[in-house]
């Protein structure tokens, strides 16, 4: 009867030593992915490819880069990355990372034809992203009626246009300048 | 006395009209501050005097009252492959422009037009004149003759003027001589935008009251192979248009634009405008069962046409010719019977389509025996190399490119001139004379002299 007793209890505790234990690997675990999450998300991550160097340089001379009034600067994953839940931040994220680094690594960097790539940026830059900065774009524009205009049918959801099918250069200034050569 | 005060009164008359007459010397100081910005101010007030006629037309346009101006639709980023500084007003200020005007720019303020508008026939037009070999070869090789020099004229000055054209830039930015300029309603941009918003809304004063009169439609819709202005000039509809539509209202919003406004539908009615419970489409194609410009008539089940697409993935296509309604050609003629019945019965509708329908059925059974004989002299070696100096094949051509095309469009727009005696009876012409050449040819074994 006895040792029963002391069996269920060591094994109590055994159950709580997993759970503690557990906790504190998942902390650290967490603690360390939100670290890398962070640290992979700015210029300084993105640009230890030289690939990404026209990028980077038209950024830095772009509103969205530090280039205005009070230097505030968009995050490379603030506008490359989709912002609607953290699973699919999360998911687009490593999907990403591991093509850059494919590409990266084995592929042909030369044959990347950027001005091509530039057409479908929509694939790539994320209204969600835009619309979790610019919270107040739509009630801003309502009272200037040629900002107006351009934005109605995109908040009346009347038009499938990303943002940035209308704003071609966004975030990255005069683009094409940059990846010329 | 009397006479010299006559002349002095009628000269002063004449001065005071010709310093008023049009508008165009009016602003030519014309000072403006509406919430535009600097640049665009300046470019309004620059161009006043180098352009007076341009702003003349913004001044009045829609545009001019919400205060889009120049730079709005003219400004491009330096990246830009139309970007230019040609300009003397913005020469080394990092402000770029373009002359040309790409619907890419449109559809930043009207985005569903320049949508609708792609997924019609119409965003073919230039697409498609490159796609086709025969085509190409009429314009350069036998109606060019193939001159080094001026071989590009025939379609620079004809085709593309309707069409429009794949537009290419010269070295310093500007557009070549041979692509531009043209109205041509499926212009293809060097930014990629296809479409040309004013072949039927006219530069810078972009007019809808423009683009719902029939004019706006005459200039490419006219002649011996789709004469749609005389058909409907033949039609009581144009009957009437043509004694009192110069008195009806032609400004009411889109969607808003009703019977009342107007005693009779132009073009724009039947095919665009928004009418009792249907929505105002820029897809002409969306509300048309037949496809009546083929050789052959068949009912539009293709969807949405695709050339715009095509082109954006890097393709010359000759797009979609059964492009129209997505749901259908029933639902397309149900759409446009949607029109008719807003001033007609119904069954004065079904029993109009009844005939044009059968008329068109009646077209396809001339066509496919024409076509038969063709495929057999084709195929038997006893057509001309060169088809155009081919008898048969110019009977042909004209059975379906001039004669059927006026007997279809002619019956389903109520023409009976052109579906009688400009299609249906010269058709059966046609047909006689053909099947001589074929009987002669097939008997013979050779094709005559």
């Amino acid at each position: 009867m006895s040792c029963n007793k002391e069996k269920k209890i060591k094994s109590l505790w055994l159950i709580i030593g997993i759970f503690v234990l557990g906790g504190i690997i998942g902390l650290l675990f967490s603690f360390g992915v939100a670290v890398g999450v962070h640290k992979t998300s700015d210029d300084k991550f993105c640009t230890m490819c030289h690939t990404m160097k026209p990028m980077a340089n038209s950024y830095y001379r772009d509103a969205h880069g530090g280039n205005n009034v009070n230097g505030v600067r968009a995050k490379c994953v603030d506008c490359h990355l989709p912002h609607d839940s953290l699973a699919n931040y999360l998911f687009e994220k490593a999907k990403t990372g591991l093509h850059d680094v494919r590409v990266q690594t084995f592929g042909d960097l030369e044959s990347i034809d950027w001005e091509e790539k530039r057409k479908h940026a929509k694939r790539f830059v994320f209204d969600t992203g835009c619309m979790s900065c610019h919270t107040n774009l739509q009630n801003a524009t309502s009272s200037n009626t040629k900002a107006f205009i351009a934005h109605k049918e995109y908040f009346e959801k009347r038009t499938d246009k990303k943002c940035v099918e209308c704003h071609k250069n966004v975030g990255h200034h005069i683009l094409g300048d940059y990846i010329k050569k | 006395m009397l006479k010299r005060m006559l002349f002095i009164f009628l000269s002063f008359g004449l001065l005071s009209f010709a310093a008023n007459v049009g508008d165009i010397t009016n602003v030519k100081t014309l000072k403006v501050d509406r919430g535009l910005t600097e640049t665009g101010k300046s470019c309004v007030e620059c161009h006043a005097k180098i352009t007076p006629g341009h702003i003349n037309d913004w001044k009045e346009s829609r545009h001019g009252h919400v205060g889009v101006s120049c730079i709005d639709c003219h400004g491009v980023k330096k990246d830009n492959p139309m970007a230019a500084q040609n300009c003397e007003g913005i020469k080394g200020t990092d402000i770029f422009v373009s002359s040309l005007v790409s619907p890419k720019t449109c559809e930043r303020c009207h985005p569903n037009e320049v949508k609708e508008f792609q997924q019609s026939g119409h965003a073919r037009a230039a697409i498609q004149i490159q796609a086709k070999e025969g085509m190409k070869s009429l314009m350069e090789y036998f109606e060019g003759r193939n001159h080094p020099d001026l071989k590009h004229s025939p379609e620079a000055t004809g085709c593309m003027q309707c069409h429009g054209s794949i537009i290419k830039l010269g070295k310093d930015k500007r557009p070549t001589a041979e692509t531009w300029p043209n109205y041509g309603i499926g212009n293809v941009y060097p930014d990629g935008g296809v479409g040309n918003c004013k072949s039927c809304h006219s530069g810078h004063k972009f007019s809808i009251e423009e683009a719902r009169k029939p004019a706006a439609c005459a200039s490419c819709h006219l002649g011996p192979d789709h004469p749609d202005i005389e058909i409907y000039n033949n039609s009581m509809h144009g009957h009437i248009f043509n004694s009192e539509g110069s008195k009806w209202k032609y400004d009411s919003a889109p969607d808003a634009w009703e019977p009342g406004d107007y005693r009779a539908p132009t073009c724009a009615t039947c095919h665009m405008s928004g009418i009792g419970n249907l929505k105002t489409t820029h897809n002409v194609s969306k509300r048309l069962k037949w496809n009546v410009w083929m050789p052959i008539s068949k009912t539009r089940e293709g969807g949405y046409e695709t050339a715009v697409k095509d082109f954006e993935n890097g393709k010359i296509t000759k797009g979609n010719a059964l492009a129209g309604n997505p749901d259908g050609s029933a639902a397309a003629r149900t759409e446009m019977e949607q029109v008719c019945v807003s001033c007609h019965t119904t069954t004065h509708t079904k029993n109009f389509f009844n005939m044009a329908d059968k008329h068109v059925e009646l077209y396809n059974t001339y066509a496919t025996d024409a076509k038969k004989m063709i495929d057999e002299l084709t195929k038997k070696g006893l057509m001309h190399k060169d088809k155009w100096s081919d008898k048969a094949f110019k009977i042909w051509y004209h059975l379906w490119h001039h004669e059927g095309r006026r007997m279809r469009q002619g019956a389903l727009m109520g023409a009976p001139d052109y579906a009688h005696w400009h299609g249906v009876f010269e058709v059966q012409q046609d047909i006689r004379e053909l099947k001589i050449i074929y009987e002669k040819r097939i008997k013979s074994g050779k094709i005559e002299e």
